[in-house]
Parts: C-alpha cells; sequence; structure tokens
C-alpha cells in the first residue's frame, strides 16, 4: 500500500473535528467526505487524495463513537491514519466496517515522516518505508484477531467458525 | 487473588472465550438512538436478519430532537428524516420506542437508570460514547459504533479485548459540597490523567469521595470516563443504587432478590489487583473550568490560563496543541478565569441535566436576573426531568431569570440540532466535551458544573461559587 502524508502535528485529533455533529444527519457517504476534517483543515477537501494517509500524534480519534468518523475519512481517499496511539473507540469503528487501517506507529516514524512524503507500508511484515526519504520505520504489529478482521474485509465478513 | 468487580462483571458475561483471542461477551440492553442506528438496520435488512432481542433494545430519540414546542413540525428536514427513520426501524424489527412524544422520551443516558432499565452487574451498550453514565450503577457499559450496533441487535452479543481494571481513588471530603461537586471531582480527575490516562481500561472510581455521592453525582463522574479515554466508568453498587432503581417502571418484578445477590457478588475483593491506579484528595479542590479545547485542559476558578509551556511539561505536541487552544478560544495566558466574560449559559446534557442538577443550579439563580449580555438556556435531560422539576416550581425560577426552559434532549451539547453557538460566541456549559466546533462553528465551551454554569450566567463571567450561600 502507496499513497502520501498529510500530517497534523499534534494530539487529540477528536471525532467532532474529523466530521462536526452537524453532519451526522448526511447518510450519503460521498457528501459526508466533503466536511471531513473540516473542523481542522478547512483545506482538507480540496488537497486530500485517493490512496493517502494522515499522520498524527497520540490519542487520534478521541471522542464520541460516530462511525461516520473513519467513514468520512475513507470515503475521502484515505486509507490508513498513522498515529502514535488511538481512543480505542475510533481504532475499533475503523477497523469493524473495514474503513481504513489504523497505524499505530513509533516516535521515529512520527517525526521522520513530513506532510506530503511518500510512503509504502507493509502489513505483512510491519514495515513502513518512506520513499521520499529514503527510511524504514516498524509499526506496531496488529493483534491476531484485528489482523484477522482487516484480512477478512471487515467485522461481518470475518467468520469465527474457520479459524 | 480476588478480582475487581469488572473482572466479575466480565466474566459472568463471556459467551466464547479462547486463548490470545478477544472475548465474545453476552450483552443484557441495547440502548438505540436515532443517529448511530439508521445503517445498522439497513444491513439487517441487507442480509435478512433479524434483531435477536427485541425485548432486550430499548430506543429513545435525543440526538437531534428539537427543544422548541412539540406540537410543531420538525423545519430540519434531514433530523425529521432520521427520526422517522428510527419510528420504522423499531416497527419493523419489534423494538419499544420512546418516541418525541412520549412522557419516557429523553437523552438515552438519563432515561436508561430513570426508568429502572440500566441494573446493577448487566452489560449494557448504546451506539453513544457517554454510555459509560450507566457504570454508576456498577454495570459495564461500553460505547460503541454503528457496526457493533448491527453486531449487537443481529447477535446480542459483540467481541472484546479484555480491558484492563483501573482503580481511581476519590478520598477526602469536601468542604462545600454544594460548590464544588461531582463534575469538579471528574475534571479534576481528567486534568490530572489526561485525555488518553484511561487507555484501554475500565476505571472504578472507589473511596469515601465516590460512596459520598448521590445516583445522578455518581452519573456524571461514570458519564466522563470516556473523555479520559477509558472503556467504560464504574462505580460498586450499594444502598443508594438499590434505592434509586426500587419500584422504577421497567425495574424487575424479582427486584429484592437480585438485590439479595447483588450485594453478595458485586464489590471488589480486597485482595484483588488492579493494574493502574491514581488516587485525588478532595479536601481542597476548587470549582473548575476548562479554558481549551479538550476536557483535559482543566484549570481551578482561582487560577489564571496557563501558558503553553506551562501546560505543557516540554511536549512539543501538548505546546502545538495548547497554542492551538488558546487561539481557538481567544485567550491569552495569565487572563485570570474569573475575567472570562461569557456570551451563553447551557445547563443541560447526559452529563448535568438531572433534577438534582437543576435544583442546585436554580439555588443560585432564585429572585436574580442573568446579566443583560447573556443568553442562557435550560435544557432537562428527559421529560421526567423536565416533569419533575416543573412540579417543584424550578421551571419558574429559570424563567424569571430570563432563562429558557426548553423541551429534552442532547441539544447544545453537540450542535446537532437548531441550539448551536455562532462563531465567536463563549458559553459556560454543564456538558462533557470542549472540542473546537462541538457547539457550533467557531464556537467556544468552557466545561463547568451546573452551579457555576448559573453563577456564570448572573454575573455574565466566571465566578467561583464556593463565596455564594448555595445551603
Amino acid at each position: 500500500m502507496k499513497g502520501n502524508i498529510i500530517k497534523y502535528a499534534r494530539d487529540n485529533i477528536d471525532t467532532d473535528v474529523i466530521i462536526p455533529g452537524t453532519y451526522l444527519k448526511i447518510h450519503d457517504y460521498t457528501e459526508l467526505a466533503t466536511h471531513a476534517m473540516e473542523g481542522l483543515d478547512p483545506d482538507f477537501h480540496s488537497k486530500v487524495k485517493e490512496g493517502d494517509f494522515i499522520l498524527s500524534g497520540k490519542n487520534f480519534g478521541c471522542g464520541s463513537s460516530r462511525e461516520h468518523a473513519p467513514i468520512a475519512l475513507s470515503h475521502s481517499g484515505i486509507k490508513a491514519v498513522l498515529a502514535l496511539s488511538f481512543a480505542r473507540i475510533f481504532y475499533r469503528n475503523s477497523v469493524d466496517g473495514a474503513f481504513l487501517l489504523p497505524i499505530e506507529i513509533g516516535q521515529d516514524a512520527y517525526d521522520g515522516i513530513s506532510e506530503g512524503d511518500e510512503i509504502s507500508i507493509d502489513v505483512s511484515t510491519n514495515e513502513i518505508k518512506n520513499i521520499t526519504k529514503n527510511q524504514a520505520y516498524k509499526m506496531k504489529p496488529f493483534s491476531e484477531l484485528i489482523g484477522k478482521i482487516i484480512a477478512a474485509g471487515g467485522l461481518f465478513k470475518y467468520k469465527p467458525d474457520q479459524d | 487473588m480476588g478480582k475487581t468487580l469488572f473482572e466479575k462483571i466480565w466474566e459472568s458475561h463471556i459467551v466464547v472465550e479462547k486463548q490470545n483471542s478477544p472475548t465474545l461477551i453476552y450483552i443484557d440492553r441495547h440502548l438505540v438512538h436515532e443517529v448511530t442506528s439508521p445503517q445498522a438496520f439497513d444491513g439487517l435488512r441487507q442480509n435478512n436478519r433479524k434483531v435477536r432481542r427485541p425485548d432486550l433494545t430499548i430506543a429513545t430519540m435525543d440526538h437531534n430532537v428539537p427543544t422548541t414546542d412539540r406540537t410543531l413540525p420538525i423545519l430540519d428536514q434531514t433530523s425529521s428524516v432520521q427520526i422517522k427513520t428510527l419510528e420504522k426501524n423499531c416497527k419493523d424489527f419489534g423494538i419499544k420506542l420512546f418516541d418525541i412524544d412520549s412522557p419516557n422520551q429523553g437523552i438515552v443516558h438519563v432515561i436508561g437508570p430513570q426508568l429502572g432499565i440500566t441494573l446493577p452487574g448487566t452489560t449494557i451498550v448504546c451506539g453513544d460514547s457517554h454510555t459509560s453514565t450507566h457504570g454508576a450503577f456498577g454495570a459495564l457499559a461500553l460505547g460503541i459504533g454503528t457496526s457493533d450496533v448491527e453486531h449487537v441487535l443481529a447477535s446480542q452479543t459483540m467481541w472484546l479485548e479484555k480491558p484492563k481494571p483501573f482503580e481511581i481513588r476519590v478520598e477526602g471530603k469536601r468542604k462545600n459540597p454544594h460548590a464544588v461537586t461531582a463534575k469538579d471531582i471528574i475534571l479534576s480527575i481528567i486534568k490530572n490523567i489526561g485525555t488518553s490516562g484511561g487507555t484501554g481500561t475500565v476505571i472504578e472510581y472507589r473511596g469515601e469521595g465516590i460512596t459520598d455521592l448521590s445516583m445522578e453525582q455518581r452519573m456524571t463522574i461514570c458519564n466522563m470516563s470516556i473523555e479520559a479515554g477509558a472503556r467504560a466508568g464504574l462505580i460498586a453498587p450499594d444502598e443508594k443504587t438499590f434505592d434509586y432503581l426500587r419500584g422504577r417502571e421497567y425495574t424487575p418484578k424479582n427486584y429484592e432478590s437480585l438485590v439479595d445477590s447483588w450485594k453478595e457478588h458485586l464489590k471488589t475483593d480486597n485482595d484483588a489487583k488492579f493494574e493502574k491506579e491514581f488516587v485525588l484528595h478532595i479536601d481542597d479542590i476548587a470549582p473548575q473550568v476548562s479554558w481549551g479545547t479538550n476536557p483535559g485542559m482543566t484549570c481551578d476558578v482561582t487560577d489564571s490560563v496557563p501558558s503553553p509551556d506551562e501546560f505543557s511539561n516540554g511536549d512539543p505536541n501538548q505546546k502545538r496543541g495548547a497554542e492551538k487552544a488558546l487561539d481557538y478560544m481567544n485567550l491569552k495566558s495569565g487572563t485570570p478565569i474569573e475575567d472570562i466574560k461569557i456570551d451563553r449559559v447551557f445547563i443541560g446534557s447526559c452529563t448535568n441535566a438531572r433534577l438534582e442538577d437543576l435544583i442546585e443550579a436554580s439555588k443560585v439563580i432564585k429572585g436574580q436576573k442573568i446579566s443583560s449580555h447573556v443568553k442562557a438556556m435550560v435544557v432537562p435531560g428527559s421529560q421526567m426531568v423536565k416533569k419533575q422539576a416543573e412540579e417543584m416550581g424550578l421551571d419558574k425560577i429559570f424563567i424569571n431569570a430570563n432563562f429558557e426552559w426548553r423541551e429534552s434532549g442532547c441539544s447544545m451539547c453537540l450542535g446537532m440540532n437548531p441550539d448551536i453557538l455562532s462563531p465567536g460566541e463563549r458559553c459556560a456549559s454543564t456538558s462533557n466535551r470542549n472540542f473546537e466546533g462541538r457547539q457550533g462553528t467557531g464556537g467556544q465551551t468552557h466545561l463547568v458544573s451546573p452551579v457555576m454554569a448559573a453563577a456564570a450566567a448572573i454575573h455574565g463571567h466566571f465566578v467561583d461559587v464556593r463565596e455564594m450561600d448555595l445551603s
């Protein structure tokens, strides 16, 4: 998986800036996506490209349980969020619906990767490569079940009986 | 080795458990509202699934209902569609719904306990992060997203990696419990442990400072567990818990025998081990006011707005966050909190819109008028709270002080209905989140207790309510 980075160098990016409450009434996900990150970065919609990744600090996705948050990012084209840590409901929602990959990174990746860098992520080797800067970092591996749900394509496609 | 209360509830709900794998746990109660459920019901239809236990599923509409005259049509078309969709879904799937005209309508986390639906020792989920509120009754109550809502509707179970038990002991006695409230205790906790201090844990609140609290105050504490990042927060049930639930509309018929069993089982053993601990001493804590854009950015009412350096302790991300927060909040470091002027006051939300909250706030404003430049509203947490308050004449106290007295719902806590702040408006709010834009684009939120909000409404700026006679 390859893409370019949009970096928000701060902690506690909350669900209300990812998708403000007033848009939770929108059922059309394409329209919902036009408001993604509006609370924090009004230019997000115009700059995001299909396949991009977000990079941010600690506690990404804190706040509400709204699944609209990973959905809005996913329908904007975001394939993964790389963060120092995640709020658990956002993490779970991202995986459940196979909306995007929540990837926990270390300080080396957080410091090393800049806005616009081209990155490749290999979840089978847990390796993140910074193609722009010719650097490599390790991501925190997914737990066994999370890995299986991701591989299946979401909670409803995962069949535990077949384990 | 002994077990914590959380571990006991967890173990009694295991359906499937395998080594090195998450656990499938049974869900006793599923609360549903109009915003996070439509796609879940669509998913059931697409897969020809039914709701497995409609009898354990209860719905209401709270997030985007108008709080103005309910005999008038709903003007916001998208809200109206979501409300009608919930009505249809509940009808199609046989789920009990407290609709907009029901005397039981209200914020889902206010009506659950009020109706006796929330019970000790149970597992409760809802597509809302503030489900942690129900933990005040010794229930394991989890906020979930829409995929999990669908999973629970279809199977009455959910997969969960076992969270770690986290003990927060609240020690000591408040000198003025009318002025220093449960809200100030939980804001102090979050200020200390941070907004991710509870990540991956279930908090058990213990100690004299907790057992001293009423049930409604305990709900305020557990409600904001999620603001510390915790999966849930809970408090062991005691006589106050059992008294609160006795004789409510949906309290089980065999209640007294349940109480006997709860008394025996629902407590943390003396030799149980928590994986994390924090102690807060409350003898001298002050009323709290948030100054920034997350609930951890909070200080005493007698403090001044901190500088990003003071706040961040050398962490560059924290510093940048504080700078951004001050910029958004249009505040300067060093400004005394009591000098911050406010434009709006919101007394409402699942955190602080229960009867006791309204009683306490009414004491502050009785016989007074709100400041001429302030617009203020009270949004009771449920229709039942509203009715009880009106029977006590509280509505008149608020209306005479120039507060608006509204119908129940989530309202300005999250800005989904017309109750929002305008850009640049500054609000003293009894709600739970001060995130950027939470109460309306460009709106500036300060989290406070109901008495602090009421006092700010009267004075037009924050004041230390310990200096007032609130007895």
